[in-house]
């Protein structure tokens, strides 16, 4: 089968005054369709580059890039919008919303674009939301959420019109690292449920052992590009699980400890991720 | 991404910066108003010149004067008079029948008639038992009977005179007016007496109207030419038939109100009748039957009429018409407009800028934002788009605050007098009168502003225009701003 992005000999130069910063040297990768694609590397390494040219939101210097059949570094500013309204999804470290929308008009934003009604699209975004344990939320602003609240929000507006293939530049930069596992598990179902492609930059090991495929970036050129086996990989994702599920064990054991009467905000959201983790790891 | 869409995302924006947007709105709004205000008092001044040229005169007819004889005539009216000779030989222009024809036949022109003044015609009209009272020959004209009505004249009562229409062995018909019968004199009673005379609007001791001596619509009248030869008089009699009467029209001329009106077939034959009688007394004008002195000519609409009194100039003839004057004060009121509209102008020129620099403001602090929606996926255009309609609708919205800003003071202005009298006491309104007279405004009592819808609409699609022209360069620059840039910071 094709890969769904495949590079060809890659290179970004940044000039900054008189000097050449080489972002990225003659990276040739390629993701499979409904592959879970982590990027890892150290600071500086080149990763947001690489994610960048992959999604087109920049032009490499020299080389070139494919999803699909089509090669996006060729094409015009136009093009890229109509390109990535139809097929990419994007998810970011600082989320991104609009601040002045509530949570499911966020989420409806990439079928605004598409020209869908608004009842239709505040339908489907308040369906999204509600997968991601935030149906209490839909008519809040970003500013009223907390950090793990607004990037579901954020994983929801990627998600909501099935594109081909997702980018996330730490997406669970900003948040702890339990949140971090509920969101990557999150992540991890639903393009898994509906083979979108996904492409994660991270710097947690442990969500990046996970990924179908993980690629380390170092100065600028790819260091390795791994697949772990199959066993090894479901393994990995049920010990996350696990993980997460003695975590809000113990929390919610402490909470009821703590305060009697009033339960954990969280809990309902909690037991869907711990789902959400199992149906992952299948 | 649907317009509707797009049209409500820019709506809230602009709610999401209430102050800024009423800052920037109240812009346009004053330089909306301005002009609508300054435009408004042009209409209403070139309104009451109108008025006014109407109350002097028909203003879509023409006066032509034939060669030789130069009137003035008109309050304040001048006459151009045409040098050129028809067909470029040097026989003189003659207005007569057959030019009449040509005038007729030109564009725009309805109706035309030669008018004719009796006075050269020495005779009386009589009535009464004994010819007791008696009227000058000088009251009557002559006009084509046919052309009456056409010209604009309103039958009071009875019918119009026609030219086929046979009136019996030697009767004239004739129309009258309203007070024609104050044309007749009691010829018993001496020239120095008061009581010979009857006029218009006079009244007895207890105050009644006074009627005048003969009811032209009822009474028989006779019309008698005579030699003017003390030692040999001769003279020759026609009974006169009433056939109509008419409704007087000063704009036409005051011979409106009192004269008997003739039909000028009738006058050649009078005129020919007294060179008979008079022989070598007649007097060598008003007995040319081959020509006329004055014509009237009837355009279709006030707008065609320069253009017919030049046709008629270039054959040749001196003419009168209230375009000229007319044109003097359109030109005084546009020049006037001309500086108070670049005012208003400048106005909204001051108003764009301000909407060029929220609209920068705005792209500034949405950078963010702008960046997010195009990562997913907005196209260019939709961008450009929306910040147009925001830019579109703080015109919009200036334009219609400013027009109904604008009507309260175009209200209050027209109904400043009494205002003035309600709110404290009376003689307030002197002041903005005095005001608007100088500025060349002479009417009172009419309107000093007046907005007709037009004037409206113009004023709000030239503020959105305003809107959308001002927010052309702020939305390229937001189309130009970098998605990656936007969105890699906090
Ligand atoms: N716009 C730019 N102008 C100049 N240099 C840049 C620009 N963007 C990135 N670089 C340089 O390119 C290199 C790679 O940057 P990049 O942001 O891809 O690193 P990264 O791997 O994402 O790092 P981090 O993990 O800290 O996000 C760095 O040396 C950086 O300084
Ligand atoms: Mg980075």
């Amino acid at each position: 089968m094709a890969p769904i992005i495949r590079t060809e000999g890659l290179r970004k130069v940044y000039a900054v005054g008189k000097e050449r910063v080489v972002a990225l040297d003659n990276v040739d990768i390629s993701v499979e369709k409904g592959e879970f694609c982590c990027i890892v590397g150290q600071s500086g390494s080149g990763k947001s580059t690489l994610l960048n040219q992959l999604a087109g939101l920049e032009k490499p210097t020299r080389g070139k890039v494919f999803i699909g059949r089509h090669e996006i570094s060729a094409m015009t500013e136009n093009e890229l919008a109509a390109f990535r309204q139809a097929h990419l999804g994007f998810i970011f470290q600082s989320y991104n919303l609009l601040p002045s929308m509530t949570a499911a008009e966020n989420v409806a934003l990439p079928l605004m674009f598409k020209g869908m009604g608004r009842r239709e699209r505040l339908a489907l975004a308040k369906k999204e939301l509600k997968s991601m344990g935030l149906a209490s939320r839909v008519n809040h602003l970003p500013t009223e959420m907390s950090g793990g609240q607004q990037q579901r929000v954020g994983i929801a507006r990627a998600f909501v019109s099935r594109p081909k293939v997702i980018f996330a530049d730490e997406p669970t930069g900003n948040l702890d690292s339990k949140t971090s596992r509920q969101v990557l598990l999150r992540m991890l179902e639903m393009s898994k449920k509906d083979q979108i492609t996904f492409v994660m930059v991270t710097h947690e090991p442990s969500l990046a052992a996970c990924a179908d495929r993980i690629i380390t970036i170092l100065d600028g050129r790819v260091q390795s590009d791994v697949v772990p086996p199959e066993e090894e990989r479901l393994r990995r994702r049920q010990a996350l699980a696990d993980e997460l599920a003695r975590d809000e064990a113990e929390e919610a054991a402490r909470a009821e400890q703590e305060n009697a009467g009033s339960e954990a905000p969280d809990a309902p959201a909690a037991r869907q991720t711990t789902s959400a983790a199992d149906a992952a790891a299948k | 991404m649907k317009i509707f869409d797009l049209i409500a995302l820019s709506a809230r924006n602009l709610s999401r910066r209430k102050g800024r947007t009423a800052l920037t709105v109240i812009g346009v709004a004053v330089g909306t108003c301005l002009i609508i205000v300054m435009i408004s008092f042009g209409i209403a001044m070139n309104q009451a010149n109108e008025a006014m040229l109407a109350s002097w005169g028909d203003l879509t007819q023409i006066q032509v004067y034939g060669n030789g004889t130069v009137y003035y005539s008109g309050s304040g009216g001048s006459v151009a008079v045409g040098s050129a000779a028809v067909g470029g030989d040097d026989q003189p222009a003659v207005l007569n029948d057959e030019m009449i024809a040509t005038f007729t036949k030109m564009d725009h022109v309805v109706a035309a008639t030669p008018f004719y003044q009796a006075y050269s015609l020495n005779g009386t009209i009589t009535a009464g038992r004994g010819d007791r009272y008696s009227s000058s020959l000088g009251n009557a004209v002559g006009v084509y009977a046919s052309a009456m009505e056409p010209m604009g004249f309103t039958l009071a009562s009875g019918d119009w005179m026609t030219d086929t229409g046979s009136y019996g062995r030697d009767v004239i018909p004739v129309m009258v007016c309203e007070q024609t019968g104050y044309n007749f004199e009691d010829t018993r009673k001496s020239y120095n007496s008061s009581k010979r005379y009857r006029w218009y609007g006079q009244t007895d001791a207890a105050g009644n109207l006074l009627e005048p001596f003969v009811d032209v619509n009822k009474e028989d009248m006779t019309l008698t030419l005579s030699n003017g030869d003390a030692e040999n008089p001769k003279t020759k009699s026609w009974k006169l038939k009433v056939v109509g009467s008419i409704n007087p029209d000063t704009a036409k001329g005051w011979w409106t109100q009192s004269s008997f009106i003739l039909r000028i077939q009738d006058v050649k034959m009078l005129q020919e009748e007294y060179k008979d009688l008079a022989g070598s007394n007649a007097s060598p004008y008003g007995t040319d039957t081959t020509s006329y002195d004055q014509v009237y000519v009837k355009v279709d609409d006030m707008d065609n009429v320069e253009e017919v009194d030049q046709a008629i100039q270039d054959l040749g003839f001196s003419t009168y018409s209230m375009t000229q004057q007319r044109e003097a004060m359109q030109k005084q009121v546009s020049q006037l407009m001309l500086i108070l509209g670049c005012l208003a102008a400048f106005s909204l020129l001051v108003a764009a800028l301000n909407i060029i620099n929220t609209m920068t403001m705005a792209i500034y602090e949405r950078t963010r934002e702008i960046g997010i929606m195009k990562v997913l996926g907005c196209a260019l255009g939709k961008i450009r788009l929306m910040f147009l309609i925001e830019s579109g609708f703080i015109g919009l919205i200036g334009g219609v605050t400013g027009s109904v800003v604008s009507l309260l003071i175009s209200f209050v202005l027209n109904n400043l007098t009494l205002i003035m009298a309600v709110l404290g006491g009376s003689g307030g309104g002197g002041g903005i009168s005095d005001m608007m007279s100088m500025m060349g405004y002479y009417g009172t009592g009419s309107a000093v502003s007046v907005v007709p819808p037009w004037l409206v609409l113009l004023a709000l699609a030239f503020a959105t225009l305003i809107g959308l022209v001002a927010g052309i360069l702020p939305a390229a620059r937001a189309t130009k701003i970098s998605a990656l840039e936007a969105i890699r910071h906090e």
